[in-house]
C-alpha cells in the first residue's frame, strides 16, 4: 500500500510557496505523514528580501491597526480550535494537553494584541536630565527578525516565538524544524488576519543547514533561539554575527515584558527648551 | 594695544600624587602582577612617563575573577540599602578629590582641564549617585520579573573618558548586585587605580571591585575567563567584533558600546551661530577623541559656504595646547598610535581630493598634537566620510532635501548618534524618526546626563548606558 | 545680500525686513556658550592689560534728576584722570550725562580725550512724538555733545511695527551726522534674545554707530548672553559688507571679573579689532572703582579700599 502523504507549503510574502530547490523533508506523525518543503540557503535569502519589505509595511501600520490584526489571528484560531486539537493529538498530546495547549495560545495572542499600543510607554521614558532640556527615550523595533522556534509540541510556544517581535514592530522570519506541521498549518490562519505580505513568514527545514546564513545574512538584524542547539550551532551563528555585530539571543519562550526587551532598540532625542 | 593674549593659567600638578608604580587591585588591596611585566604610562602632552604599570597576564586575571567570584557571595549578602550606601560613598569620595582626579586625567588623557574638571568629573560623581538610588530599587526599574544579577563581569574600557567610562560600567554593575573585574586602557590607567584606592578607603567589600591593569592581552584573557558572567566592552568596532566573535557559543552576557561616525545635519533653516558652536563642540571636544564625535557635517548646499566661513571663522578661536592651561580648548593626542592614525587617514583624505582647512597655531613641540581641521570637498567615497577618525577632523558632505540628508546619514554601518539643526519643530521630529542612532542630539551635541540611556544602532553596538535603561545591561531575566 | 549702504550707513528697509524675518536663534546655544566662556581664566599681564582697557572704554555715567553741575564736573574730572596716582591708568571714553548737562561736563572735559555723551529721544521710556524726540537730539548736539545715546521705540517693537522702530532711528541718525549714535535696545523689556537680535538688527540697519544694552533704569540690566546676541549681530552685519558697528554694554555690570568677562566675549566673537574704545563700551558708574581696585591689587598685591581713590 502506497502511502499519502499530505503536504504543506512555506509561507513566504503572503504567499504558500514551495522551495526552490524542490526538496523535501518528511514528518510523520502518528497518523499523518507530511512532506515539508526544505529551506535552502536562497528560500532564506527570499524570506529576507520579503520580510525587509514586510518590516516597512507592518512597522507603519498604527498600533490600533497591528493589534486588530494580532487579535484577528485569535479569532481565527478559535474558529479553527477542533482542527489544532486533532493535529496537536497527532502529534502525541491527549485531547486535555492539546485543547489547554490551544487556549493557552488563543490567551497569549490577546495578551499581546493588547500590548502593541502600550509597550513603548512601558520601557520608554522621559528622562530627568539636568539643565533646560527635553529628553525622551523612544522605542523602535530592531528590523527584520530571525526567530527559531523551539522543538515543543505547543501552538502556544510557537506563538510566543514570533509575537514578542511583531508586537514592537519587527518583520519576522519564523522558522521550524520538527514541529513544522504545527506552524505551516497555523500560516494558513496568518494568511486569513491581514498581515501585510512579508510581515510574518513561515518557514521550515533543517536549522544546521542555513545556519552560517542566519548569522551571516546582513538583513537579519536579530536572531533569537527559543530552541536548545548545538554549541556547534551557536558557535557559528555567532561568529558569522559578529560580523556585523548582529543581534543574537538564546532564550525559552515565554512572555511578559522581558520577551519584549530584545527586539527593542532605545533612540534617545535631546532638545533644548528655550525661548 | 589692541592686542589681547590670554596669559598661561596653568593647574598645579602638585595635588596628584603618582606612584613609581602600580599593582593591580584584587580583593580589596594592591598586589604585585603575578606577570612580573610592566608598562609605562606616559603623559602624552609631553611624553614624560608618569608610572609604571602591571600587565596582567592569564593568572593575574583568574586571580582577579576568583577574587569577583568570592565578592558575589558577599555583595548578594549585603543588602540593597547597604549596597546603595557605598555607592553614594563614592560618589562623595569622587567629589571631595575631584580635583585631584581630574588633574590625574589631563596629565595621563591629554585632556583639557577645563573638561576633564568641568565635565568629566561631574558627570563622574553624579552617576555614581544616581546608580547609587537604583540599587534598593531594581524591581521597580523593570519589573520583578527582570531583575537578577549576572554575577562576576568583566569590564573593558577606553582611553578617551578613562574615568567616566569606569563609572559607567562600575556604577550599574555594582547598583544591580553585580562584582566587577575592571580592564581599563592601557594609556590611560591612573584615575582607575586611584579610584580603587577609594573603594579600599569606603571599605567596600573585598572582591566586589577589582582592577587588572594591562594591553589588550590582558582583556582577551578577561574575555576568555571561563567565570566571567557578562563582558561589558567600550572601545572600537573591531574590536567589539573580536570580543563577540569570541564569546560565540558561550552563554555570557554581552554588551557593546563601539565606535560611530555621526552625521550632524544642519539645515538652511537653523540658527546658525549656535548650530556653528554645536558643530564645532560636536567634533573638537575632547580632541575629537569622541565615539558619538559629529565627525560627518551634512550641511544643506545652499548655506554651505555660508556656514563653512563661520565655521573656519569659529574654528580659529581654539586654543590648543597645555592640557592644564585652564585656556586651553584641545589637548593632546591621547597617544602615537592615534596620532598616526589619523595623519594616516587625513593625508588620504588630502589624496583624495579633500580640501583641507586646519588653523593657524603653535603646536608644542614635544607630545602628540593635531591641528583642528576641516574637510570640504569630500565625496561620499572617501575613506575621511566613512571611516571613523576619532581625532579632531570634520568632514563635510552637503545635500539638497531632508530626505537626501537622511539617506547620507544612515550610510553607514555606524548608528551611535547623530546631530539635527533646524528651527522648525516637526522636521527635527520628521528627521529624529529616521535616524538609525542610539542618540539624536536636536539643535545640541554631546550632551550627557546620568539619567540619559546612551548607546548605539547597527554596528556601533548594543546595550544602553545610563538612565533605566542602562540598568538592563547588567540585570537578567528570572525564569 | 545688498551690500549697498545709503547715506549715514543705513540700509534701505526693504533689505532690513528680510534680515528682521530671518532672525534665528537658539536660547540654550547661547546661555550654553557664554558659560563656557566664563571659564576663560585671565590672569597677570593679560589681566592688567585688559583692566587697563575697560577703564578707556568706560563712559562714566549719571542720569539722574538729582545730578547738579558740581556732580558732572567731578565725575567728569575723574573720567580725565581716574587714578591720578597711577600715570598707565588711561582716561575714561566718555561720561555720559542727560541733556541739560552737557554743556557743563563739555566745559570740564575740555581738550582732554574724554567725549561727551549725552541720552536723548525722551530717554528711558522713549514714549514720546518723534518732533519731540528730535528736537530732544538737537538740543543736546547744540550743547556740544560728542555722541547721542537714544533708546528705541519698544512701543513700536511689540505692536510690530518694525519699521517705525527703523524710521525713528534713521531720522535721528540723519538729526546726528557725523556724531556718534548709540542706539539703546533695553533688553530687559525685550526678554528674548530673538528680539534681542532682531532690534539689533532694527537699528544697525537704521544706522546706528553702537547698539547699547540697556537704559540702567529698570531692574534688569545688561547681560553678557544679550552682549553675545548683539556681537555676531554686529559680525554679520560685518560679513554682508555694512562695516565694522560697535557695541555699549551698560546697567548692572560692576565688578571688573564681570567686565572681563564681557571682553572675553568680544574677543572670541568679534575679534581683538573690537577690543578698543572706538567699538566697544561699558556703561557704568561703580564699576571704575573695581578695576581701579584691582588695577593697584595686581601691582601690589594687596586689596584695596576704595577710600584709596578720588570719588566720581
Amino acid at each position: 500500500m502506497t502511502e499519502v502523504k499530505k503536504t504543506y507549503k512555506h509561507y513566504v510574502d503572503g504567499k504558500f510557496v514551495r522551495s526552490e530547490s524542490g526538496k523535501v523533508y518528511a514528518i510523520d506523525l502518528k497518523n499523518e505523514k507530511y512532506e515539508i518543503p526544505l529551506t535552502s540557503k536562497k528560500d532564506l535569502r527570499d524570506a529576507v528580501t520579503s520580510s525587509k519589505a514586510g518590516f516597512a509595511k507592518w512597522n507603519s501600520l498604527t498600533m490600533y491597526n497591528k493589534s486588530q490584526i494580532l487579535y484577528r489571528l485569535s479569532e481565527m484560531i478559535e474558529g479553527n480550535k477542533e482542527s489544532y486539537i486533532i493535529l496537536l493529538q497527532d502529534h502525541g498530546l491527549s485531547k486535555s494537553e492539546a485543547k489547554n495547549d490551544i487556549e493557552n495560545s488563543i490567551n497569549t495572542i490577546i495578551w499581546y494584541a493588547g500590548l502593541v499600543d502600550k509597550w513603548e510607554q512601558l520601557t520608554g521614558n522621559l528622562n530627568p536630565v539636568a539643565g533646560e532640556y527635553f529628553n525622551i527615550s523612544h522605542q523602535e523595533p530592531i528590523g527584520v527578525t530571525f526567530t527559531l522556534n523551539s522543538n515543543s509540541i505547543s501552538l502556544d510556544d510557537l506563538v510566543k516565538s514570533f509575537l514578542p517581535a511583531l508586537t514592537v514592530g519587527c518583520s519576522v522570519i519564523n522558522f521550524s524544524e520538527k514541529n513544522a506541521v504545527i506552524a505551516l498549518k497555523l500560516s494558513e490562519d496568518i494568511n486569513n488576519s491581514d498581515f501585510p505580505a512579508g510581515s510574518l513568514n513561515i518557514i521550515a527545514g533543517k536549522f544546521e543547514n542555513i545556519v552560517e546564513d542566519v548569522g551571516g545574512h546582513v538583513e537579519i538584524k536579530h536572531a533569537v533561539i527559543y530552541d536548545d542547539i548545538s554549541k556547534e550551532s551557536k558557535t557559528i551563528i555567532g561568529e558569522k554575527g559578529s560580523e556585523s555585530v548582529k543581534r543574537i539571543s538564546f532564550q525559552p519562550p515565554t512572555s511578559g515584558l522581558s520577551s519584549i526587551l530584545p527586539f527593542i532598540e532605545t533612540k534617545t532625542v535631546w532638545h533644548p527648551k528655550g525661548k | 594695544m589692541n592686542n589681547w593674549e590670554y596669559a598661561e593659567s596653568i593647574e598645579s600638578e602638585k595635588i596628584v600624587n603618582i606612584e613609581k608604580k602600580y599593582g593591580h587591585f584584587i580583593e580589596g588591596e594592591f598586589v604585585s602582577p603575578n606577570s612580573k611585566k610592566y608598562l609605562d604610562t606616559i603623559s602624552p602632552s609631553t611624553e614624560e612617563v608618569l608610572s609604571s604599570i602591571s600587565i596582567g597576564d592569564e593568572k593575574d586575571v583568574d586571580f582577579a575573577v576568583n577574587a569577583a567570584k568570592e565578592g558575589v557571595k558577599q555583595w548578594s549578602k549585603t543588602s540593597p540599602s547597604e549596597r546603595s550606601k557605598y555607592l553614594f560613598k563614592l560618589a562623595r569620595l569622587i567629589q571631595e578629590r575631584s580635583r585631584e582626579f581630574a588633574v590625574l586625567e589631563s596629565l595621563d588623557g591629554g585632556k583639557p582641564i577645563k573638561e576633564s574638571r568641568d565635565f568629566d568629573l561631574p558627570q563622574v560623581a553624579q552617576n555614581f549617585f544616581y546608580y547609587a538610588g537604583w540599587a534598593d530599587k531594581i524591581d521597580l526599574a523593570w519589573g520583578s520579573g527582570i531583575s537578577k544579577p549576572y554575577g562576576v563581569v568583566g569590564q573593558i574600557i577606553p582611553w578617551n573618558f578613562p574615568l567616566l567610562m569606569l563609572s559607567w560600567k562600575v556604577a550599574p554593575a555594582l547598583a544591580t548586585g553585580n562584582t566587577v573585574v575592571l580592564k581599563p586602557a592601557e594609556t590611560t590607567p591612573l584615575t582607575a587605580l586611584l579610584f580603587a584606592e577609594l573603594c579600599d578607603e569606603i571599605g567596600l567589600p573585598k572582591g566586589v571591585f577589582n582592577l587588572v591593569t594591562g594591553d589588550g592581552t590582558t582583556g582577551s584573557h578577561l574575555v576568555n575567563h571561563k567565570d566571567i558572567k557578562k563582558i561589558a566592552f567600550t572601545g572600537s568596532t573591531s574590536v567589539g567584533k573580536y570580543i563577540q566573535k569570541s564569546l560565540s557559543g558561550r552563554d555570557v552576557g554581552l554588551t557593546l558600546e563601539l565606535g560611530g561616525k555621526a552625521a550632524n545635519i544642519v539645515y538652511n533653516d537653523a540658527a546658525l551661530d549656535e548650530a556653528v558652536d554645536g558643530v564645532v563642540n560636536g567634533i573638537f571636544f575632547n580632541q575629537g577623541h569622541v565615539c558619538c564625535a559629529g565627525s560627518r557635517l551634512l550641511v544643506q548646499e545652499d548655506i554651505h559656504d555660508v556656514f563653512i566661513d563661520k565655521l573656519e571663522k569659529r574654528m580659529q578661536t581654539l586654543r590648543v595646547g597645555n592640557p592644564l592651561d585652564k585656556n586651553t580648548d584641545i589637548g593632546a593626542i591621547n597617544s602615537k598610535d592615534q596620532l598616526d592614525k589619523i595623519n594616516e587617514l587625513v593625508n588620504e583624505g588630502v589624496n583624495d581630493g579633500g580640501e583641507l582647512f586646519q588653523i593657524e597655531c603653535e603646536l608644542p613641540k614635544n607630545g602628540f598634537w593635531f591641528k583642528p581641521s576641516l574637510f570640504t570637498g569630500v565625496q561620499a567615497n572617501y575613506k575621511i566620510a566613512t571611516e571613523e577618525i576619532f581625532g579632531p577632523v570634520l568632514t563635510t558632505l552637503t545635500f539638497r532635501t531632508p530626505d537626501e540628508a537622511v539617506e547620507i546619514a544612515n550610510n553607514t554601518e555606524y548608528g551611535l548618534s547623530a546631530g539635527i539643526w533646524t528651527e522648525k519643530g516637526s522636521k527635527i521630529l520628521w528627521t529624529a524618526d529616521r535616524l538609525d542612532a542610539g542618540v539624536v542630539w536636536a539643535n545640541t551635541f554631546n550632551k550627557f546626563d546620568p539619567a540619559s540611556p546612551f548607546g548605539g544602532y547597527k554596528e556601533s553596538g548594543f546595550g544602553r548606558e545610563g538612565g533605566r535603561h542602562g540598568l538592563l545591561s547588567y540585570l537578567k531575566a528570572s525564569s | 545680500m545688498n551690500t549697498k549702504l545709503s547715506i549715514n550707513n543705513t540700509v534701505d528697509w526693504t533689505t532690513t525686513e528680510d534680515m528682521v524675518n530671518n532672525v534665528k536663534i537658539d536660547e540654550v546655544g547661547v546661555l550654553d556658550r557664554v558659560s563656557l566662556l566664563a571659564t576663560r581664566s585671565i590672569k597677570r599681564e593679560s589681566k592688567l592689560n585688559a583692566l587697563q582697557k575697560i577703564i578707556s572704554m568706560c563712559d562714566l555715567t549719571t542720569l539722574e534728576g538729582e545730578d547738579t553741575e558740581g556732580k558732572i564736573i567731578q565725575m567728569s574730572s575723574k573720567a580725565i584722570a581716574p587714578d591720578p596716582n597711577d600715570e598707565s591708568v588711561p582716561s575714561a571714553a566718555a561720561v555720559c550725562v542727560y541733556p541739560a548737562l552737557v554743556s557743563t561736563a563739555k566745559k570740564t572735559v575740555k581738550d582732554s580725550s574724554v567725549k561727551v555723551a549725552s541720552v536723548s529721544s525722551y530717554f528711558p521710556s522713549g514714549q514720546a512724538p518723534i518732533e519731540s524726540k528730535i528736537s530732544d537730539t538737537k538740543f543736546a548736539i547744540n550743547e556740544g555733545a560728542d555722541e547721542i545715546d537714544i533708546v528705541i521705540n519698544r512701543k513700536a517693537f511689540f505692536e510690530g511695527d518694525y519699521k517705525k522702530v527703523y524710521e525713528e532711528i534713521k531720522s535721528l541718525k540723519d538729526v546726528c551726522g557725523d556724531i556718534h549714535l548709540k542706539t539703546i535696545l533695553e533688553i530687559g523689556e525685550l526678554k528674548t534674545y530673538e528680539n534681542i537680535k532682531k532690534a539689533s538688527v532694527i537699528a544697525l540697519c537704521a544706522g546706528s554707530d553702537f547698539i547699547k544694552t540697556s537704559t540702567g533704569k529698570i531692574s534688569n540690566g545688561s547681560s553678557r548672553e544679550a552682549c553675545l546676541v548683539m556681537a555676531r549681530t554686529v559680525r554679520e552685519f560685518q560679513s554682508y559688507g555694512y562695516g565694522m558697528r560697535g557695541i555699549k554694554v551698560a546697567g548692572g555690570i560692576r565688578s571688573a571679573k564681570d567686565a572681563i568677562r564681557y571682553l572675553v566675549i568680544i574677543n572670541e566673537e568679534l575679534g581683538t579689532s573690537w577690543l578698543s574704545p572706538d567699538y566697544f563700551r561699558f556703561g557704568a558708574s561703580s564699576l571704575l572703582d573695581d578695576v581701579l581696585r584691582q588695577i593697584k591689587k595686581l601691582k601690589t598685591n594687596a586689596y584695596q579700599s576704595s577710600y584709596y581713590f578720588p570719588r566720581g
